[in-house]
This record gives structure tokens, C-alpha cells and sequence, in this order.
């Protein structure tokens, strides 16, 4: 059913490359994942792989600020980067004829970045990102749950214990010496992967590649994560954390530590997910909004992640009035239903996992990222192709067993949201 | 503030690497500028194909076969915007929202698993334009899923209890917009840009009182009224031969029969109301931020000058090198982010400025999107600008369209805009025909910035006294409707 096809290579300077063909669309999508994310912040340095991503736009030595924007906006392309815990992705789609341009242009930030750094370039950028933090957390109902969660689920020291946003203080105290220094550590071919997807000729790309990107000389060994990455693989214990807020709604949100993605057990992690609030027949919105009418909306999440642990995620969102307790009840009751598991209800979750992934190979951008990913995380990229069989290959008992070990009492963090009186 | 390794004016080389990092630096950059194209590469946008059924309903098959998969749109030519105002107000959106609750023949869970079963989850949306029911599966599955689709469009049985529970989820979502600062400051912007009683003056979800009494008796009647086989387009997208699809759709939706069910709605017209040249404040207590809003009543989807409008957007704020991003954003700090749209609709939608600023500089980020607001619409935008946008708009449309979801979405746009066929295929030329002084005229004639009205979502106290030092315009407190 997945067939996406993989040429791998390796650079001379460590830079990890693949080329997939597909001529169905007059498009390439461009895609680097370094391999450095929030994980990679010691103490005092919490948001500076985001901030650092901000400043990868900023120019370089062949390239003035705005320049990078400007130029793959006037032949239509589409542009972008994300920061994660364990990883930055940089990422272009564009028409076909200007894959040398993405190439360049992300070779001239991975080569030569810190020429074009100027003090006032990172105040600006300083001022964005705080009002980026402002606009998505401080200034949103619900806006610090991330940060609560996370405090619950990882110790003080894991390098999960901290939100990839990062803290006023510390995004406000970093320096251009910093930034010279996340640069020379980490943003060096030896630390990247670069994924090429569409309309291509595969000689020519790598040649095209190997041009741009062979001068970049290797950086040194990438150092080990700050803090201790150590984790049991459960709790140990509930523990929560109520507040009262100016929110709309009663909202309770669980976290469970689950297993890392490099763990086979990921799989059937996923598949529980869907299972349990996937879709109108899932459990928790047939229970919890159809037919009891305690939530408005249920989402379940498991938010991949390499280091010791995953993080499955539900959160349910009551009406006004509902009591928070109520809601928790109704919801951690529904997860000790999860003992028996029907054969129709795992067919639907397949059936949904495989409409969905195919969904998201789609676009070439998503599909240059998942082939990073697979390759980052698994020296894999190919493993793309046989994911779904995965999925396939998990059964109702070891959902059952995955509920008993993971869902249990003994492995969930609790937040609860309640509207203040008044608001 | 510590200086940089190498001093000077921190501009410094990757040489300088301090021991234990990065070794020694890249060779030559050859070369030192950007690269030019290789050989371009034809877009064609897929050949749609269409046919009515006998009883009038239209069926648009557009293949794509790289993935097996299909989309189904069955798209319901009314939303929103055809509700008698007042009484009527979110009842579109509830009606499409309890398709959810199951057909004559079967509950709502039982459709829910059959639906899920085969992979397709079922997306409900009501815009102000059309309501849209549909899914996507793998392509051998068309069949099965369209007879579902079918069965909960031509069979809904809207019971009570489950038109209750939607009406108490659409209520809790009033209230989630009234203290989400964004949309309470969209939904702010539209109350003072129209006139009450008219289309867009207020959420398209409805309001507190408008909900009050509709109940399963209502929708029924809503629905009865509007949907039927004459008003609805079902667009096939994927991985499908188009005489096979539309002989899978005739044997779904063949039976459906007229009874009523092709009322257009939208007899009334859009009308601006008198908030323009004005600063509406909206006190959120607490607020770091203010959300602001600019803007005035659009263009209808249909206006012959539709793509210069389009450029004068993207100028202004339609892309990350827009005026309003490069000015408030990367010179300014003011904002993550700053941006500009149209809402072309099939009546003059807003056009709204928007953006989100820490408090301290709520007043000086007014005056600077108003500023490149008049700027550009006095003088216009220079060829260069006409140009990117131009090139923009032209390379970024296959990009939108690498999904069978975004094909079927913009088939549909051609039922619901009543489009030219051809307009696709001939957006790239239509494109390169817009000119700097046609972009000018366009905006002179639709727009006019001392008509704007400003709404800021956030901290009254402290932002009143800077907004009305700007001078701009007297400020006036609003208040937000109950929910």
C-alpha cells in the first residue's frame, strides 16, 4: 500500500541525504531535521533551540536578512521550521525548476550563519519570540498547561521537564555568544539530515547537494544532554495539579508517561490512542459526549518523543457549570474499560491509522519529513514504508496489556482547569 | 552585555571557533549568489469532470492517482449567510452539525462505526457559503462510504436529544469565543464592520439568544427546507476514473428525491455598519497582549477585480515578506506575526488586519499597520511588489493542491461561487495580466482606510490613553455580548 521510494547517501562531512522521485507533481519539498531541540538546553538556557530557530531566518553571509523569505516567496514556494523537543526541522516546498535555490539557501545558513549575526538581529528577535509566547500561552485560556504537564511528568533535570517555548527570563537573557556556540555545536552536517522529495532527477540533486553542502567542513562529537535523561518508564504514583483560571470551560487534562518511539510498545501506543479518542465511535466520545453529555470534546494525543518516554495526552473539555471531578471520574473511568478491547474496535482504529498516515504522505513537504524523521531516529528512512504493517501487527491483547501498564493509576498526571468564579 | 569572540561590530566568522566544537570552517562559497532555475516543469489543474443526475443533483469527479486514496465532498449550497437574521442565527451550523446524530435507519453511533470502519471519519462543516459533508477513504472503499454519506444527508433524523446536546456544545463554544482573545476580537471587528441585522454582523455560530429555541422541530424544518438534490454538489476526488464515479454517486444519491429542499437562502443584503473610523476597545482583564483588528466590509468572491485584490493582499499581508510582517514583525518586535485577508465570500466579506502585540505597544502598533495600510492604498504597490506576488500566487497554487481534501475543496468552489469551468486553467494567465495600477484602482474602489474600523482586545486601562493620543479617531469602549 506504501511504496515511497529511498535513495540514501552520505556525505564525506557526515551529512545524511536522501532523494525520493516522485514526478505525479511539478513540486520538491526540501527538508532538514537537525538533530538538536529543547532536550539539548542546559539551566538558564530554556527556549534557545526555538529562539535559535528564529535566527536561522535572519541571514547569512550571502544572504541579507529577509532575503531567504523573499526569495523563496517570489518563485511560490511555501517556508518553514519547527522546534521540538528532540529535533529543529527546516523545511521548503516549491516548484521543481528551483531545488538549487531551497539547496543553496539552506547551505549558506548551515555554513555560514553567524557572519550576518548582529546583536540587533537577536533583540528583534528576542521581542518576536516573547510575543510569540505571549499569543500562544500567556495570553490563551488554558495557555500554561503544557509547561504544568510536563513539570508532573519529568523530574527536575530530564531534559522533557521543560516546554520548548522556554521561560521569559531565559529567552530574554540569551546572548550572541550563545548563539555562536549552539551554531558551532550543533548545526553541522554530522548533526543534520536532508530529505529531498518530488520532482527530481536523482543525479543531478545529489550533485546539486554534494555542491552546496560537501564544502561545510563536520563539526566535533555532539555533547550529551544536559541534566539526566534516566526515567522509569511509569510514575510511580498520581499526581496533580488543580487550577482555578480564567478559562471558558471545565477542562481536565491526563498525561501518562508511555513508550519512547524507538520502543516497539510506540505502536501500540498509537493504536490505543486511537482507539480511545480517534474518531465519533472511539470510547471517549462515545461515553463522555454522546451518550453521558459530561464533555463537549475529547482529544487523545501520544506526542512522540525519544528520550525514556512518550507522552500519551487526553484532555476532555466539560460545559459550563460541569465540575472538574466529574469529569476526571467520567474519563478515568473509561480507561479502566480498556481491560477488554473488541476485535471491531481494533479494525477501526487500523482502518483509521491507515486512511490517516496516507492522508499525510500526501504533500511531498510531509512526506521529505517523515522520511527525516525515520532516518534521524531509526537510520531508517525506508522504515516508512512498512509503519503500517506495524500498526497492523498489534493485537487487542496487547492493547489491553499496554492499558494495565501504562494507564493505571500508578502513571498518571492530572490537571484541572476551573472557570473562576465571575469569568 | 557581553561582546562577541572577535570584538568589533559582532560580526564575526565561523574561525574563530573556540576549541572542542566545530573544527575548521566551509571552503569558498561557490557560488555566492542564489542559484537560477533549471528547465520549468507544466502545471495542469486536473480535468474535472462533471454531470448532472435527473434529479439535478451535480456530480465533479477530479482524478489524482499518486495514493489510493478518495475524497467525497457532498457540498450543501447554503450556510450561514441565508438564515433569517435574527431568529435563524447559527441554525445552519447546527443543522450541518447534527447530520451527526444519526439517519432514520440508524443511530448516530451505529453511522459513527460503519463510517470509522472503513477508515473515513466524517468532517461536518458550515461555512457562511455551504455546508460541507465529507470524507476521505482508501479508493476501494468509495462505494461503501458514499452510500453512508448518502444516507446522512437524504436521511437525517435529527432527533431531540441529539439536537440538545449540539446546541449545548454550540453554546459552550459561544462562550469559548468570547474569552479566546482572537475571536473575540474577529467577532468584535464583524459587529462594528455591519450593520445588525444584516449578514456577517454577528458569529456565524449564532448567538446566546438565537439558540434559545431551536430545537429539533426547527432544524428539521431548516433542513427540509434547504437540502435537497437541486441545491447539492457531490465533488469525488483521488484515485478514481470519472465514469465509474459518477455511476457509484448516481446509485448513492440517484433516489434522492426534490421535496422542497432547494430554497436559496441570502435575500438579505450586506450592509456597512457605523463603526468606521473609530477605536473599539474591548477590555480583557488580565490580558499581556492586545489583539487588534482593522478593517472594513470586502469584496464579494465574484468581483471581477478579485486577483487584484488578491495582489494587493498579499502585498500588505498576505506573506511573510508582506509590508505589515517586515514592518511590525522584523523591524518593529512588536508581534509574531501580522497579517491581512479578504474573506471573499458570496457577499462582501471583511477584509481585517490582524494582529496580536504585548500591551506597551498597542498604540504604536496601531499606527503603524494604519500607516502601510494608507501607504500602500495611496500610492500603490511598486511593480517589484506586483511581480513577487504575482510569482507567488502562480507557483503556490499546485501547493495547495497535493491532497485529495484541497482538490475537492477547490472543485467545490466553482458550485458554490458559480465560477467559470474554466477558471482554474486560466488563473496563471488571468494572474500575469494584474498590474500595478489595476491593483491601485482596485483597492481605491473597495477600500478606504479613513472607513476602517480598529478593535483592540486587551488591557483598557492601560492601552485607552496611547490609542487616543494617536489621534486617529475618538475611542470607544465595547462590550461583548452575553454567552
Amino acid at each position: 500500500m506504501v511504496n515511497v521510494p529511498v535513495e540514501r547517501h552520505r556525505l564525506a562531512n557526515g551529512l545524511r541525504v536522501n532523494l525520493s522521485v516522485d514526478r505525479s507533481v511539478p513540486l520538491v519539498g526540501v527538508n532538514l531535521w537537525y538533530a538538536v531541540g529543547s532536550r539539548n538546553e542546559g539551566p538558564g538556557r530554556t527556549g534557545f533551540a526555538h529562539l535559535f530557530e528564529h535566527m536561522m531566518f535572519q541571514g547569512s553571509a550571502h544572504v541579507p536578512k529577509n532575503r531567504h523569505f523573499e526569495l523563496i516567496e517570489s518563485v511560490g514556494g511555501s517556508l518553514n521550521a519547527s522546534t521540538w523537543f528532540d529535533r529543529t526541522n527546516y523545511y521548503e516546498t516549491l516548484p521543481a525548476q528551483h531545488l538549487d535555490l531551497a539547496l543553496w539557501l539552506e547551505s549558506d545558513r548551515m555554513g555560514w550563519m553567524l557572519e550576518a549575526m548582529t546583536e540587533e538581529k537577536l533583540r528583534n528577535q528576542q521581542q518576536v519570540v516573547l510575543n510569540e509566547r505571549q499569543q500562544r500561552y500567556e495570553n490563551q485560556p488554558y495557555g500554561d498547561w503544557d509547561e504544568r504537564m510536563l513539570a508532573m511528568l519529568f523530574p527536575p533535570g530530564h531534559p522533557y521537564h521543560h516546554p520548548v517555548i522556554g521561560s521569559r527570563e531565559d529567552i530574554a537573557a540569551a546572548t550572541l555568544d550563545d548563539v555562536a556556540e549552539f551554531f558551532r555545536t550543533f548545526y553541522v552536517p554530522n548533526n543534520a539530515v536532508l530529505t529531498v522529495v518530488g520532482d527530481l532527477e536523482p543525479d543531478r540533486a545529489l550533485a546539486s547537494v554534494e555542491k552546496y553542502f560537501g564544502v561545510l567542513s563536520p563539526g566535533g562529537p555532539i555533547p550529551p544532554f544536559p541534566g539526566n535523561p534516566d526515567l522509569s518508564p511509569t510514575l510511580g504514583r498520581t499526581v496533580r495539579d488543580e487550577v482555578e483560571a480564567r478559562v471558558p470551560l471545565p477542562r481536565v487534562y491526563v498525561g501518562f508517561r508511555a513508550p519512547s518511539l524507538k520502543d516497539p510498545a510506540f505502536h501500540v501506543g498509537e493504536v490505543t490512542a486511537l482507539i480511545l479518542g480517534t474518531g465519533r465511535a472511539s470510547r471517549l466520545y462515545r461515553s463522555l459526549v454522546w451518550e453521558r453529555k459530561v464533555a463537549k470534546d475529547v482529544s487523545v494525543h501520544l506526542l512522540p518523543l525519544e528520550l525514556g518516554a512518550s507522552v500519551l495526552l487526553c484532555w476532555i473539555t466539560g460545559y459550563p457549570g460541569t465540575s472538574p471531578t466529574d469529569l476526571e471520574t467520567a474519563l478515568l473511568g473509561e480507561l479502566e474499560g480498556l481491560a477488554m478491547v473488541s476485535a471491531e474496535e481494533l479494525a477501526r482504529a487500523v482502518a483509521l491509522a491507515e486512511s490517516h498516515f496516507l492522508r499525510e504522505l500526501q504533500p511531498v513537504g510531509e512526506r521529505a519529513d517523515l522520511l527525516s524523521m525515520f532516518d534521524q531516529i531509526f537510520q531508517d528512512p525506508a522504515r516508512l514504508n512498512s509503519e503500517l504493517d506495524r500498526i497492523r501487527s498489534v493485537s487487542e491483547r496487547q492493547v489491553e496489556a499496554f492499558a494495565r501498564r501504562y494507564l493505571g493509576p500508578d502513571n498518571r498526571a492530572i490537571l484541572a482547569y476551573r472557570p473562576r468564579e465571575g469569568s | 552585555m557581553r561582546t562577541a569572540p572577535g570584538g568589533g561590530e559582532l560580526s564575526w566568522g565561523i574561525r574563530g571557533a573556540p576549541a572542542g566544537t566545530a573544527g575548521p570552517g566551509p571552503g569558498v562559497r561557490d557560488p555566492s549568489t542564489p542559484p537560477g532555475p533549471g528547465p520549468g516543469r507544466p502545471f495542469q489543474f486536473p480535468e474535472i469532470v462533471s454531470a448532472p443526475l435527473p434529479n439535478g443533483l451535480r456530480v465533479a469527479v477530479a482524478p489524482m492517482g499518486r495514493f489510493p486514496l478518495v475524497t467525497v465532498a457532498v457540498v450543501l449550497l447554503d450556510g450561514g449567510e441565508g438564515e433569517v437574521e435574527g431568529g435563524e442565527a447559527g441554525l445552519a451550523v447546527l443543522a450541518g452539525r447534527a447530520l451527526e446524530g444519526g439517519s432514520t435507519r440508524r443511530s448516530g453511533q451505529e453511522l459513527a462505526r460503519a463510517l470509522e470502519g472503513l477508515g473515513a471519519s466524517l468532517a461536518l462543516h458550515t461555512g457562511w457559503d455551504a455546508v460541507t459533508v465529507s470524507a476521505t477513504a482508501l479508493a476501494p472503499r468509495l462505494p461503501a462510504m458514499l452510500a453512508l454519506l448518502a444516507e446522512v444527508v437524504m436521511e437525517p433524523a435529527f432527533p431531540e436529544p441529539e439536537v440538545e446536546r449540539l446546541r449545548n456544545q454550540q453554546r459552550a463554544a459561544l462562550r469559548q469565543r468570547r474569552m479566546e482573545p482572537g475571536t473575540l476580537a474577529d467577532d468584535m471587528a464583524c459587529r462594528v464592520i455591519y450593520a445588525p441585522g444584516t449578514p456577517y454582523h454577528r458569529p456565524l455560530i449564532g448567538t446566546a439568544s438565537s439558540l434559545e429555541g431551536a430545537d429539533s422541530a426547527r432544524v428539521r424544518a431548516f433542513a427540509g427546507r434547504r437540502y435537497g438534490p437541486r441545491r447539492t454538489v457531490v465533488v469525488v476526488a483521488g484515485d478514481v476514473g470519472p465514469e465509474e464515479a459518477i455511476r457509484q454517486v448516481e446509485g448513492a444519491f440517484g433516489t434522492w428525491e426534490n421535496r422542497g429542499g432547494d430554497a436559496a437562502g441570502g435575500g438579505i443584503p450586506v450592509a456597512r455598519g457605523t463603526g468606521g473610523g473609530r477605536i473599539w476597545l474591548v477590555h480583557r482583564p488580565e490580558a499581556v497582549q492586545s489583539e487588534i483588528r482593522i478593517g472594513q466590509m470586502g469584496a464579494p468572491r465574484n468581483h471581477p477585480r478579485h486577483l487584484d485584490l488578491e495582489v494587493f493582499n498579499t502585498v500588505l499581508g498576505g506573506i511573510f515578506t508582506s509590508r505589515l510582517m517586515l514592518n511590525l514583525r522584523e523591524k518593529q518586535g512588536f508581534t509574531y506575526g501580522a497579517r491581512s485577508r479578504f474573506s471573499f465570500r458570496r457577499k462582501a466579506g471583511p477584509f481585517l488586519v490582524s494582529t496580536a502585540v504585548t500591551t506597551d505597544v498597542t498604540a504604536p502598533a496601531v499606527r503603524e499597520a494604519l500607516g502601510e495600510i494608507r501607504g500602500l492604498w495611496q500610492e500603490g504597490p511598486t511593480p517589484g511588489e506586483v511581480g513577487q506576488a504575482r510569482d507567488f500566487l502562480t507557483g503556490v497554487f499546485p501547493l495547495r493542491l497535493e491532497t485529495t481534501a484541497q482538490l475537492a475543496a477547490r472543485v467545490s468552489e466553482l458550485f458554490v461561487y458559480d465560477l467559470p469551468d474554466d477558471f482554474f486553467r486560466t488563473y496563471r494567465d488571468r494572474l500575469a495580466e494584474v498590474s500595478p495600477r489595476g491593483v491601485q484602482e482596485a483597492a481605491g474602489a473597495v477600500l478606504n482606510p479613513e472607513e476602517m474600523a480598529v478593535v483592540v482586545v486587551g488591557s483598557a486601562p492601560e492601552v485607552r490613553g496611547p490609542l487616543e493620543d494617536l489621534g486617529w479617531g475618538p475611542v470607544e469602549v465595547l462590550e461583548p455580548p452575553d454567552a
